[in-house]
Formats: C-alpha cells, sequence, structure tokens
C-alpha cells in the first residue's frame, strides 16, 4: 500500500505539471517537424500569391495571457487600429489587410507554437510580435526558417535582433540602451554606490538585470545581491530579507509589472529595506504596478523605452482609441504606438515589394520583403521618424526614467527632457 | 526458470535488503550533504540572529496557509483515498470571492469605519470566501467524484485534474487574466516592530487564525458524533454504512470542513500577498500536497506539522544552504521526492490509510 502510494503520488504530480505546461496556453497547436517543410513544399516560388479579393494576412503574437495580459490587449489594439487605418486609406492595390491575432502569452513555448501555426499557413505574409522578449525566442527560429520578417513592438532584450537573423526586426529599443540608461541614472544622477539587482528570470527580466549589473559595476557601483524570482511568485519576503541583510541604497527590478508592484510593496514590510529606493523597467510601466504596489508605489522609478512622439498623430490615435475600445490607451499598457507603427512598417515594405500580375494576383515575393523591411528609411510613425539599420533595429526615440508622484508616473529623467 | 519458488523468494529479501541497504546510505550521504553545506555556507554568511527569525516567522506564516490547505487533502485521502487535486483552485475561488466581497465592503465605506466595524466586515469576507469555497468544493464532489467512487484509484484522481484546470480556465474567463490586487485596509496595513524584526499583521492574523481554525477541527474530529462518524468511515466505510452512520453525508461534510479551510486560506492569502487570479491556487495547492505527504497522508496533526515544517524550510532553506531564493521551491519538491523514497507514510505515519493496508 505505502509502495503504491509512492509510485501513484510521483506520477500524479508529474502527470499534473506536464498538464499545467501543456494546458496553459489555450491555442490550438500545429505540428512542430512537419509544418516549415510542408511550407515550403507548397511554396517553392518563395512568393504569397493572394487572388482578387483576397486579404493580406499579417499574424500577430500577442501576449493576451500571461503575466502581462493588460499591455499584451492594448498592443493587440494598436496593431488592429492599424490595420483599420491601412484599409480606410484603401488598402494596397484594392487588396485590404487583415489580422490574425494569436496568444503567445509572454512565454518561449507557446511563441513556438504559434510560430508553427505561422509557419504551417501559407498565407501569412508576415508577422508582428511577439510582445515579449522569450515569446520572441520562441518565434524566432521558425519563422527564420519559414522566412516570415517579423517586427516586434515591444520585445527590448538585445538578442532579439542579430547578425545571423534577416527576419528578426523590432521598433522598441534595446535594453542595452535601457539597462545602460538605467545604470548611468542610479549611479551618476542619484549618487547611489550600492545597488541590489533583482530579476524575474524571465529572458526579458533577466537580460535586461545583467545588462544593468554590468554597466553599474563598470561605472565603479557595488551589486551587494543578484537574485531571482519567477513570473507568477506573489511572496518576496523571503528574498527580501536575504537582499536587506547585505543593506543596499537601492533595489533595481528586471521584470513585469505586478512581480514589480508586490516587491516595491513587501519592502516596506521589509527590515533594513524601509527606506530603500526601488527601480524597476518597462515591464512594469503599466497601471498594473501602481494598482498592485498601492500606496508603495509613490517615490519608486521605472524606466521605459520611449518614441519621439509626434503630438498631432497621437492626439489622432488616442482619439481613434478612445473610440473603438472606449479606454485610454494608456490605461492598458505603453507600447501601443510602436505596435501601431510596427503593422504599418510592415505594410509601407509590402507596398514597396507587392505588385499585381496578368491574372489580377497580388504577388508578393518573401525574400524581398525581407530585405524590403530592412531598407525602410524615414518612415513617420507614431514613435518618431523610422529607419531600419541592417541588423533589424528600427526603434526610433530614446530611454526615459520615470518616478510615481501622487500615483502617478512624472518624468523626471531622460529622452525627451534635455 | 527452473529455480524453485522457495529460492526466489529468498532472492528477493535478498534483494530488497541490499536496496533497504542502499536507501540507507543514500539517506545518509544526503544528510551529510546538507550538514555540511549548512555549516560552510549558509552559516558562514554570518547573518545576524534577527534574520534567521524572520526567516522563520515568514515560514511560519507560509506553513500556516499550507495547512489549511494540506488539511483538505488530508481529511479527503483519509475518507476516500484519493488525491484531490482540484483543491488548490478549491483555495482560489475562495481568494477571488473574498475579493469582490472587499470591493463591495470598500465602496460601501466599511474599511475606513471605526475598528469593531472593519473587523466584522473583514471576518464576513472571510466567511463569504469560505461560504464560496464550500459550495464549490460540494459541487466538485457531487460532480467530478461520487460518479466514480466505485471506479479504479487512478480515475477520479484523473478527474480531479481535469477539475483543477476546468476550474482555473473558468476563473480566466469569468474574471479576466488579469490579477486582482486586494486593498488592505489601514487597520491591517503594516506591522509589528521588534528590534531588526518586522511581523506585518497580516502574517500575524494568518498563524493565529491558522492556528485557532486547526483546534477548531481537531475539537469537530475527535469530540463530536461528526467527527466520530467521520472516523468510523475513515475506518471502513461499509462497516462503518452497516452501523448507521450515513456514508455519503459524511464524504460531503468532509468535503465542506476542507473546502472552508481552503476557502479561509485563500482569502487570508489575499489579504497577505495581495494579487489573486485564475492559476494563484496552483502552486500553493502542490505545496499543501506536499506538506500532506510529508506529515502522513490521512494523518490531521501530521498535515498541521508538516506544514509548518514545510513552509520553515521553504523560507529557511535558500539561506541556510547558501543558493539563491529562486530554488525555494525546488527544495519544497525534493523534499517531496525524499520523503517519498525514505518515508513514503511520512514523518507521523499515514494514521488512517494503515488499518486499510
Amino acid at each position: 500500500m505505502p509502495k503504491k502510494f509512492t509510485v501513484l503520488s510521483l506520477f500524479l504530480v508529474a502527470a499534473l505539471m506536464l498538464a499545467a505546461c501543456v494546458a496553459a496556453p489555450p491555442v490550438a497547436e500545429a505540428p512542430a517537424e512537419e509544418a516549415p517543410m510542408e511550407e515550403a513544399s507548397a511554396d517553392m516560388s518563395g512568393k504569397v500569391v493572394i487572388a482578387s479579393g483576397g486579404m493580406i494576412r499579417i499574424g500577430g503574437s500577442f501576449a493576451l495571457t500571461g503575466p502581462i495580459p493588460d499591455p499584451g490587449l492594448n498592443i493587440r489594439h494598436g496593431a488592429e487600429l492599424a490595420i483599420d487605418d491601412l484599409n480606410a486609406m484603401g488598402g494596397l492595390e484594392g487588396f485590404m489587410f487583415e489580422l490574425v491575432a494569436e496568444d503567445g502569452a509572454c512565454d518561449g513555448t507557446q511563441g513556438t507554437n504559434v510560430g508553427n501555426k505561422f509557419a504551417a499557413d501559407e498565407t501569412i505574409v508576415a508577422v508582428t510580435g511577439g510582445t515579449c522578449s522569450g515569446e520572441t525566442f520562441g518565434l524566432m527560429p521558425i519563422l527564420q526558417e519559414a522566412r516570415i520578417p517579423f517586427v516586434s513592438p515591444s520585445a527590448t532584450n538585445p538578442d532579439v535582433t542579430s547578425a545571423d537573423c534577416d527576419v528578426c526586426n523590432r521598433v522598441a529599443l534595446s535594453d542595452a540602451l535601457q539597462g545602460a540608461t538605467d545604470a548611468a541614472f542610479v549611479v551618476s544622477d542619484l549618487g547611489i554606490s550600492s545597488v541590489a539587482v533583482v530579476h524575474d528570470n524571465s529572458d526579458y527580466g533577466k537580460g535586461l538585470a545583467e545588462i544593468f549589473q554590468n554597466n553599474v559595476m563598470e561605472m565603479g557601483g557595488e551589486v551587494t545581491s543578484f537574485e531571482g524570482v519567477q513570473v507568477g511568485d506573489t511572496d518576496f519576503r523571503a528574498m527580501l530579507a536575504k537582499v536587506g541583510a547585505d543593506g543596499p541604497q537601492f533595489i533595481f527590478f528586471g521584470g513585469y509589472s505586478t512581480e514589480a508592484g508586490l516587491i516595491a510593496q513587501q519592502m516596506t514590510e521589509t527590515p533594513g529595506l524601509e527606506d530603500t529606493a526601488f527601480m524597476s523597467v518597462d515591464g512594469a510601466y503599466t497601471q498594473q504596478y501602481l494598482e498592485a504596489a498601492g500606496g508603495a508605489a509613490e517615490g519608486t522609478y521605472v524606466s521605459f523605452v520611449a518614441g519621439a512622439d509626434s503630438e498631432e498623430m497621437n492626439e489622432d490615435f488616442d482619439a481613434k482609441y478612445m473610440e473603438k475600445y472606449g479606454v485610454s490607451p494608456d490605461d492598458l499598457g505603453p507600447f501601443h504606438s510602436q505596435s501601431y507603427d510596427s503593422v504599418k512598417l510592415i505594410a509601407a515594405a509590402i507596398a514597396a515589394v507587392a505588385s499585381v500580375d496578368d491574372n489580377g494576383n497580388l504577388v508578393i515575393d518573401r525574400e524581398e520583403l525581407i530585405s524590403a523591411i530592412r531598407s525602410v528609411d524615414a518612415f513617420e510613425g507614431l514613435t518618431g521618424t523610422i529607419k531600419c539599420d541592417s541588423m533589424g533595429e528600427c526603434g526610433a526615440g530614446g530611454v526615459q526614467i520615470y518616478q510615481v508622484m501622487d500615483g502617478d508616473f512624472s518624468q523626471v529623467s531622460g529622452f525627451g527632457m534635455e | 526458470m527452473t529455480s524453485s519458488p522457495v529460492k526466489a523468494q529468498a532472492a528477493g529479501t535478498d534483494g530488497r535488503a541490499a536496496m533497504k541497504q542502499f536507501t540507507r546510505a543514500l539517506g545518509a550521504a544526503i544528510v551529510i550533504l546538507v550538514v555540511w553545506r549548512v555549516t560552510t555556507v549558509g552559516l558562514a554568511e554570518g547573518y545576524p540572529a534577527s534574520f534567521w527569525i524572520s526567516q522563520a516567522l515568514n515560514g511560519l506564516v507560509l506553513g500556516g496557509v499550507y495547512a489549511l490547505v494540506a488539511l483538505g487533502y488530508t481529511l479527503v485521502y483519509g475518507i476516500l483515498f484519493m488525491i484531490n487535486f482540484a483543491h488548490g483552485e478549491v483555495m482560489m475561488i475562495g481568494g477571488i470571492t473574498g475579493f469582490f466581497a472587499l470591493q463591495f465592503a470598500q465602496a460601501r465605506g466599511w474599511m475606513e469605519g471605526p475598528w469593531p466595524v472593519v473587523v466584522v466586515a473583514l471576518l464576513l469576507i472571510m466567511f463569504i470566501g469560505m461560504a464560496a469555497s464550500v459550495l464549490i468544493g460540494v459541487t466538485l464532489e457531487r460532480l467530478a467524484y461520487r460518479p466514480l467512487r466505485q471506479a479504479p484509484r487512478l480515475v477520479p484522481l484523473i478527474s480531479a485534474i481535469g477539475a483543477s484546470l476546468f476550474l482555473q480556465y473558468s476563473v480566466l474567463l469569468i474574471f479576466g487574466v488579469s490579477p486582482h490586487s486586494y486593498r488592505k485596509p489601514a487597520l491591517i496595513s503594516g506591522g509589528l516592530r521588534l528590534g531588526d524584526v518586522f511581523i506585518p499583521y497580516t502574517g500575524a492574523i494568518i498563524f493565529v487564525i491558522s492556528i485557532l481554525l486547526m483546534l477548531a477541527l481537531y475539537f469537530i474530529i475527535q469530540r463530536t458524533k461528526l467527527g466520530r462518524a467521520m472516523r468510523a468511515v475513515a475506518e471502513d466505510r461499509s462497516t462503518a454504512s452497516l452501523m448507521g452512520v450515513d456514508v455519503n453525508a459524511v464524504i460531503v461534510v468532509t468535503f465542506m470542513l476542507g473546502s472552508a479551510l481552503a476557502g479561509a486560506a485563500g482569502v487570508m492569502l489575499g489579504f497577505h500577498n495581495t494579487v489573486v487570479k485564475f492559476n494563484s491556487g496552483f502552486i500553493p495547492g502542490l505545496k499543501a500536497f506536499t506538506a500532506a505527504v510529508l506529515g502522513g497522508i490521512g494523518n490531521i496533526p501530521g498535515a498541521m506539522f508538516g506544514a509548518l515544517i514545510l513552509g520553515l524550510i521553504e523560507a529557511i532553506g535558500p539561506s541556510a544552504l547558501g543558493i539563491p531564493t529562486e530554488y525555494k521551491d525546488v527544495i519544497a519538491f525534493t523534499l517531496l521526492v525524499l520523503i517519498l523514497i525514505f518515508r513514503p507514510t511520512g514523518l507521523f505515519g499515514e494514521v488512517l490509510s494503515e488499518k486499510r493496508a
């Protein structure tokens, strides 16, 4: 009896964890191996041919579930508005655009599932997304093999773009810049010499925390501890007690809203950390952060990779957003403008390479589209004048640093203030 | 092939003895390794005593929550010999319901009133959360487990996993995927500061209430007629039935008690950690299951002490072993595997089920 129970329990715990992993993404999966091969054989010419009356289909990987569902939805809204505007202006040669939205769940495994789904669908011309860096790492190799270019509005990990990946692009700014700017702000502007660095073990959060840590050390600051937590944790007291034992002047957290808010809140309950300043990053530049932190948010810092807003275009966008979704775009998350630009950028690249053949079909060459995105120059978007370089970095703007005052973010340093 | 049954049996005993020796040696090696690590790395860090006390208090609070949930596992196992893997979700439902009850109370300004009003409102919120959990627990028993009572043992377990996912994603669809943030009323915000040790009020409340609820449960089981019926059903269902015990009613009451405790844990954890969402019962549920196995599943005091021990190990373990705190879950689940290997009946023995074995 006890032995039976042993085996049974082990089996069950394993099964339950497996079930949780497999079941978490509520979206259908495409077979991993077959998809790209099928695509290649069905489409030997490397061209997308859209029959007259068909749609130009752009895939979208959005973090609709997972740790940051509100920003994910916000990004989806931005993309939908871009599609609306493109179609209102008559589409392209009479062909309308369509957004094929999938849930990337801010997670690498689900990013892979979404990538396979897009790769198996030969009507997908390009992809906007993923929302998170880890999710984008899941998409990346599959889209690279399927020759589908993508533009991420918000994946900021430096490795999202690389010399090896010609389909990888983004309109967000790299964390290499954010981490360095944050470190300079903390060490030079605030004059802090000892910091503790915490991250959430996501590709995004850990990557940014490491960049920040390296920059602080290069500038002569001391890093008292480097601790990880898990996305989804809610009790950080044990971690904070350990961090607090070293008495840092400052805690930097690389991760997302809810965890950032709870850490800020639980710091006030940790001996040695009651008066320690706290800073988080663009993943926490949300209303959800203010909500989760409550009163503890006051005085904390958050950085954001902002675009160079053009007032007029943004007012128009905000009005359309309010009208369609009934909320202000900033209520849900910060990356809606980048998302809008990402889709518009893709559409501009498609317009540059698409042609109508003798039968009235729209023909888009995949390889030409991949290089067309990289040659976008002086594209006027919501986030400023976008120019893509040979690595796929299309971001405009700079890093901004905000401090929470009277329950709202107010900029204290960085891009647009000089 | 040709060896006699007697010889084969002897060989089997030999093999078992060798296996026993091997596990013993392995166990000793693990203990030595842990002690070595703690003395050379953990203690060498030179943390002050207040640090260890803070961590131990964190652990006791965690342990109190795990205990309330673990009791649900153990009660149901004691009577039905099944693991109710949807129990973590029963707790989550309590937390979510408590959130909405709190919103209701806050909208009416009860949380800013004089302290007796706030205390009564908080207790009401907890009872509402408990009631919701009881409702879900009883429904689960009726729909997901009772029809399978005569089925092989694995079947209700699979049903439980299905129910767990069903509840998680129903909550996701109904209440959305975003986390809900509890707003603590001023009365229970902050905490007591004793030197370098800080005790959050919510933590102290969790510990006290969980002890009170456990005492109440122990009283019900040991001192009331209902408790006697529960013990009788746990010991032998068919004989109890012959003696005039309404087995179905006892099973329903068992689910009600377990679910009420889980609901209370869900609401209190909501106030303590301030965030609940559709999957916030999953990991605590697994931890509580670990705690129940640690104490000996089916054993009620075992679940209580197992949970407190697990909470303490989780809070103190990473610092004592000198490893990053992100490995706290690894420590907890490694403990589960070790317990299953070395002492499958748990630290305090599998009291109720042993009679069955």
